[in-house]
């Protein structure tokens, strides 16, 4: 017999049956830091960019050990590597998208093979369980590279009249990088973007990939890592080559980039806030919805905490089984094969220790169990309660790895309690009751949400987020459309004005002095603000001259202010239940209602456009038009919504649209009826109501609009506010309750409203002074409309008996 | 085994609100098996600790006084002896939990373990085993032959369609019938989850026997046998009893549990869910046949670092 190999502690675990420790080896990580002589740079351009007198950081694993140094990128950097994206762009988009589904195959394939090199180093680096990173981020890479290669494959037909934005900067959080790269990086170079993605220092992962990537041939310069502090956000972000920034990170980054963006070139897509929320109502499978807390919480899966909403008459039963179950949870280094949760480094420690002591200060009670490590940088996990929800700490976001549960009574209370953060990313509800379970799911203000299950992704469904989670999409059609803009439409550009104030943009109404009679045709035009459903006085009590295209005065139309906006948004969002609770059928069928009222009025619409210098040709042709918008919105809308099936899950996932809330729209001056009409359609197909400024040189015509949906639509679908322009655009960009903001206008208009959206994170529209063909199908009608107009939510519905 | 488990009035109410997920269990028995595992040493004293809680089984029709002799000596040297002395195990007195055999065989194996000079219990199914089809008089009958022939543990199948049906109070009744048949022996009661339907049923029957006592996954003659799906669910049952009443219950998967890496994944499973202290025979069984010699190799492998050939190690 061989020489015996047996430990001597078999005696004891015989009696203990304790764990032990069961280590991976991360040998085949540190032979590829070797590789690099233990000095990481930056992937540019197909080739390790290791620029000299750079500052270095240490790249630690979260426990102690000192495993490589990591060169800061500097602005020449992210230069050149904005340089090598862009020249690899003109490639890689030209090319077919088989050959790009080819190329992305490919390195899933590469991934496939060198899977545990990617899962040691990035478990070891980030402290994560190896089984979450090797089971499921390794395994979820390739899933995404091949659904995307499927994507790019049918490209040319499924997303014909869209084309690739151009240069995608992508700014990646500490936690979770390598993952959420992969799920932007793979829609964008499936659809022909280029990439340069700035990691934070000391995430080898994403440069393991550019590597990988990069050594497949042919397309070198199609994704760039560079790794680098926070400061250079700024930096990467107002790169003259970049057309798109996504930025996922924390909220008051994302909000600080969404302001210093404003008129800036490149696009922002937003993913913001880590924190998630289960539903545990009275009739939910206790067990098996403690499981979706250690799922949502600490189980490594989840970047962030969770906010636990427990049906008060389960709290006691509910809490018991928590607590009972949190004792068995363990937690160690990320490469032990026989942990829940590893460490994060002493950053993600902090963070956490600072929030449980500041919630016991408010009063809250803090329950910690498990077999945890008793130093730093470990952390148990923690489930606070009775955390008073007024305190502060109820207010600001769960940190990993805590629990906060709280009470609620009935499903109508926890939707208000649900609803009443501003964050709104994913959420499962445990229900066995299927009515209830929907009601919840579809009431619900996040981008995801599970029933009975907690923390499932897969490439096919769209994931993203709402309110201030920002509203950007990764995954599904809506992933691909992140990346994408209408073919032809002209090149966004800079519209940065340096001197715009945003203190005083639209502050002050100029005074309007009485400019005469009002001669024209009777009737004479209506007046007054359409709010509610119906004309009232503006609140300054005073009004402004309208000039017909020869100068002489057409009429006066009443000077709305900011608590005209105030009113007008009060009265859609009392409209907005109702009239989102409607099926598209009847939402259809007022517009339709609302088209042949328009087309009744014809004539007088005619001639106020014949006023304002049209043909009278071209005028009945823009009525004739606008009532045609009002019909195909509304036949539109009905074919919404679709089911998705995802491989591992028996059930459907339902992909929804749902209406955003109040939109705000700022109507362009040129075509006063048929701009109006065609942003009006869409958004109340939709189920949005809305506040409309109609155009400032003929507000007329949106007026006599008005008179038509006075008879036609309930009170405060849509309201009309006349007045000056920039004041308008300032009240409504900076209201908190407005869910979206279309605006039309001027280069400096677009500035200080991308600029003040940063408020509550609203997706807003800006034109930034180009015009827009409102006559054609594309411009005037076109799906970009279609998707700007209600965002999405996914549904996950496992099922089984 | 510990004292009898008394008893519990029944109360239909612990059952009427029940829930399960399935697809959630589902999720949960996948992820039990990924999240735990043991290496090394530890590989090593689980596995030893597992052959402590193996009921060794042969329920075949071709059984004889030969070939249950051979079972009885394997049960008490379940592992070579060079083996367990290398991990310094020799004398711990490791034997398997039991021998389970049916009612005829009974006298057979009382006999040979006698002859081999252990007081290694001897269970019996009964109750009209596998199917429970036959009258509940001589199911009852089987019960007190294998007492008397002198069986310490009966094994009875429950009626199955007491539960398809609905009809808890009298599942209840048989098995308090079988519990008084018993007399001083254990009883366990499996509940044939293969043929329940579904897991709330599983729960519910747990529920019910329990009110009895130990509980069973499986005969291992239905088409689906013991599975981590239906041991989550039943050892959550046996949770909520034991918080109910303070009595806790004793459980048994049975059927296709071949593997020593399964035997780890399911000692793990009830240290998970119910934790250590059902971490002993009086408490936990593992119903198998061919368990035993895996877990052999296994403990060879470890010992002297090579895989056995079949004939490195005595048949059972």
């Amino acid at each position: 017999m061989a020489a015996t190999r047996a430990g001597p502690r078999a005696r004891e675990i015989f009696t203990s049956l304790e764990y032990g420790p069961v280590p991976e080896s991360h040998a085949c990580a540190l032979a590829w830091l070797d590789t690099q002589d233990r000095c990481l740079g930056h992937y540019v351009n197909g080739k390790w960019l290791k620029p000299e007198h750079r500052n270095s950081v240490p790249c630690q694993d979260p426990i102690t050990e000192n495993l490589a140094s990591c060169l800061q990128a500097q602005a020449e950097d992210v230069a050149a590597a904005v340089e090598a994206a862009r020249m690899a762009f003109k490639g890689w988009s030209a090319h077919p998208g088989v050959v790009r589904a080819q190329h992305l195959t490919r390195l899933a394939e590469v991934i496939q093979k060198h899977q545990r090199l990617l899962w040691t180093l990035e478990s070891l680096v980030t402290g994560r369980a190896v089984r979450e990173v090797r089971d499921g981020d390794v395994q979820l890479a390739q899933q995404l590279l091949h659904y995307h290669a499927i994507q790019a494959s049918t490209q040319e037909e499924a997303l014909a009249g869209w084309e690739p934005m151009g240069v995608i900067g992508l700014i990646l959080p500490p936690t979770f990088s390598f993952l959420e790269m992969m799920w932007r990086i793979c829609p964008a170079l499936a659809v022909g973007c280029t990439v340069v993605a700035l990691v934070p220092p000391a995430s080898p992962a994403p440069l393991l990939l550019a590597q990988l990537a990069g050594e497949l041939g042919p397309f070198p310069g199609i994704l760039n890592v560079l790794s680098g502090p926070a400061s250079l956000v700024p930096i990467l972000a107002s790169q003259p080559g970049i057309r798109k920034v996504a930025f996922c990170g924390a909220p008051e980054e994302g909000r600080a980039l969404r302001r210093s963006l404003a008129g800036e070139c490149a696009e922002l897509g937003l993913a913001l806030g880590t924190e998630s929320l289960l539903l545990l109502t009275d009739t939910a499978d206790v067990d098996s919805a403690v499981e979706g807390v250690v799922d949502a919480a600490w189980s490594d899966r989840g970047p962030g905490g969770l906010r636990l909403l427990i049906q008060e008459s389960v709290w006691d039963e509910a809490m018991r089984r928590l607590q009972e179950r949190m004792g068995r949870l363990r937690s160690g280094r990320g490469l032990d094969g026989a942990v829940d949760m590893g460490a994060r480094g002493a950053a993600a420690c902090d963070l956490v220790q600072r929030f449980v002591r500041e919630a016991q200060s408010q009063g809250a009670q803090v329950f910690q169990a498990g077999d945890v490590p008793s130093e730093r940088p470990f952390y148990p996990p923690t489930l606070v309660s009775n955390l008073p929800p007024a305190s502060p700490c109820a207010q600001v976001e769960v940190p990993w790895p805590v629990v906060v549960a709280s009470p609620f009574r009935t499903a109508k209370e926890a939707l208000l309690v649900a609803n009443g953060t501003p964050r709104g990313g994913s959420a499962s509800v445990w229900s066995e009751r299927l009515g209830q379970a929907l009601e919840l799911g579809y009431g619900l203000q996040v981008g995801t949400v599970w029933i009975n299950a907690h923390g499932l992704r897969d490439p096919s469904v769209p994931t993203g987020g709402c309110k201030e989670s920002g509203c950007s999409w990764h995954g599904g059609p809506d992933g691909l459309y992140e990346y994408l803009r209408p073919s032809g439409t002209p090149a966004r550009l800079s519209c940065l004005s340096k001197n715009l104030n945003y203190d005083t943009f639209g502050l002050a109404v100029p005074s309007t002095l009485p400019a005469g009679p009002e001669i024209g045709p009777s009737p004479a035009p209506p007046y007054g603000l359409f709010v509610g459903g119906r004309f009232q006085a503006p609140g300054a009590r005073s009004s402004r001259p309208i000039r017909d295209s020869s100068g002489n005065l057409h009429g006066y139309v009443a000077e709305g202010g900011a608590k005209d906006i105030r009113g007008a948004v009060e009265a859609a969002h009392q409209a907005f239940p109702g009239w989102a609770g409607q099926s598209p059928g009847a939402r259809a069928a007022l517009l339709w209602a609302l088209a042949a009222a328009l087309e009744r009025r014809k004539s007088t619409l005619a001639s106020r456009l014949e006023r304002q210098g049209a043909e009278l040709k071209a005028a009945e042709a823009e009525v004739e038009l606008s009532a045609r918008r009002l019909r195909a919105w509304g036949a539109r809308v009905q074919a919404q919504g679709h089911t998705l099936q995802v491989a591992g899950l028996r059930g459907p996932v339902l992909r929804l649209r749902e209406p955003l809330g109040v939109l705000a729209v700022v109507c362009p001056d040129e075509w006063p009826l048929l701009a109006f009409v065609s942003l009006l359609a869409p958004a109340l197909a939709y189920g949005n109501t809305v506040v409309m400024v109609p155009s400032a040189a003929c507000p007329l015509l949106a007026l006599e609009v008005c008179q038509d949906m006075a008879t036609v639509f309930p009170a405060g679908l849509a309201n009309v506010v006349t007045g000056d322009r920039d004041h308008l655009t300032r009240c409504l960009a900076l209201h908190q309750d407005v869910q979206a903001m279309w605006y039309f206008g001027s280069a400096q208009g677009s500035q200080f409203v991308e600029w003040a959206s940063a408020g509550n994170l609203k997706p807003v529209w800006a034109s930034r002074g180009c015009p827009r063909a409102w006559d054609q199908e594309a411009e005037g009608a076109g799906p970009e409309l279609g998707l700007r107009v209600a965002r999405t939510k996914a549904l996950w519905l496992p099922m089984g008996d | 085994m510990s004292a009898h488990n008394r008893g519990t009035e029944l109360d239909l109410s612990w059952i009427s609100k029940i829930q399960v997920n399935h697809p959630a269990v589902l999720r949960r028995a996948e992820q039990i098996q990924a999240r735990r595992t043991v290496k090394k040493e530890w590989q090593a004293a689980w596995l030893l600790k597992a052959v402590t809680f193996i009921d060794l089984t042969t329920l075949s029709g071709d059984d004889t006084s030969s070939n249950i002799q051979r079972l009885c000596y394997k049960a008490k040297y379940p592992i070579r002896e060079d083996l367990l002395k290398a991990l310094n195990m020799h004398d711990k007195g490791i034997t398997t939990a039991a021998v389970c055999v049916y009612p005829a065989r009974v006298c057979d194996a009382v006999k040979a373990l006698k002859a081999a000079g252990c007081n290694i219990p001897v269970a019996s199914v009964a109750a009209g085993f596998p199917a429970g089809q036959t009258h509940l008089k001589t199911r009852l009958e089987e019960i007190r032959l294998a007492v008397e022939d002198g069986a310490t543990e009966i094994d009875v199948v429950i009626n199955r369609s007491l539960v398809l049906t609905g009809q808890w109070e009298a599942l209840y009744d048989e098995i308090r019938q079988f519990r008084k048949a018993c007399g001083e022996a254990h009883l366990k009661t499996i509940l044939a989850t293969g043929e329940l339907g579904t897991l709330t049923n599983v729960y519910k029957a747990s529920m019910i026997a329990m009110m009895a006592d130990f509980i069973k996954t499986s005969t291992g003659k239905e088409t689906v046998n013991a599975t981590f799906p239906v041991a989550i669910v039943m050892l959550r049952a046996i949770r909520d009893f034991f918080w109910k009443t303070g009595n806790k219950i004793g459980f048994k998967p049975a059927g296709g549990i071949r593997s020593a890496k399964d035997s780890l994944a399911w000692l793990s499973l009830v240290k998970e869910e119910l934790g250590d202290e059902w971490l002993k025979p009086e408490l936990f069984r593992i119903g198998a046949s061919t368990l035993l010699s895996d877990i052999e190799r296994q403990i060879y492998h470890h010992v002297t670092g090579r895989y056995a050939a079949y004939h490195d190690l005595p048949m059972s």
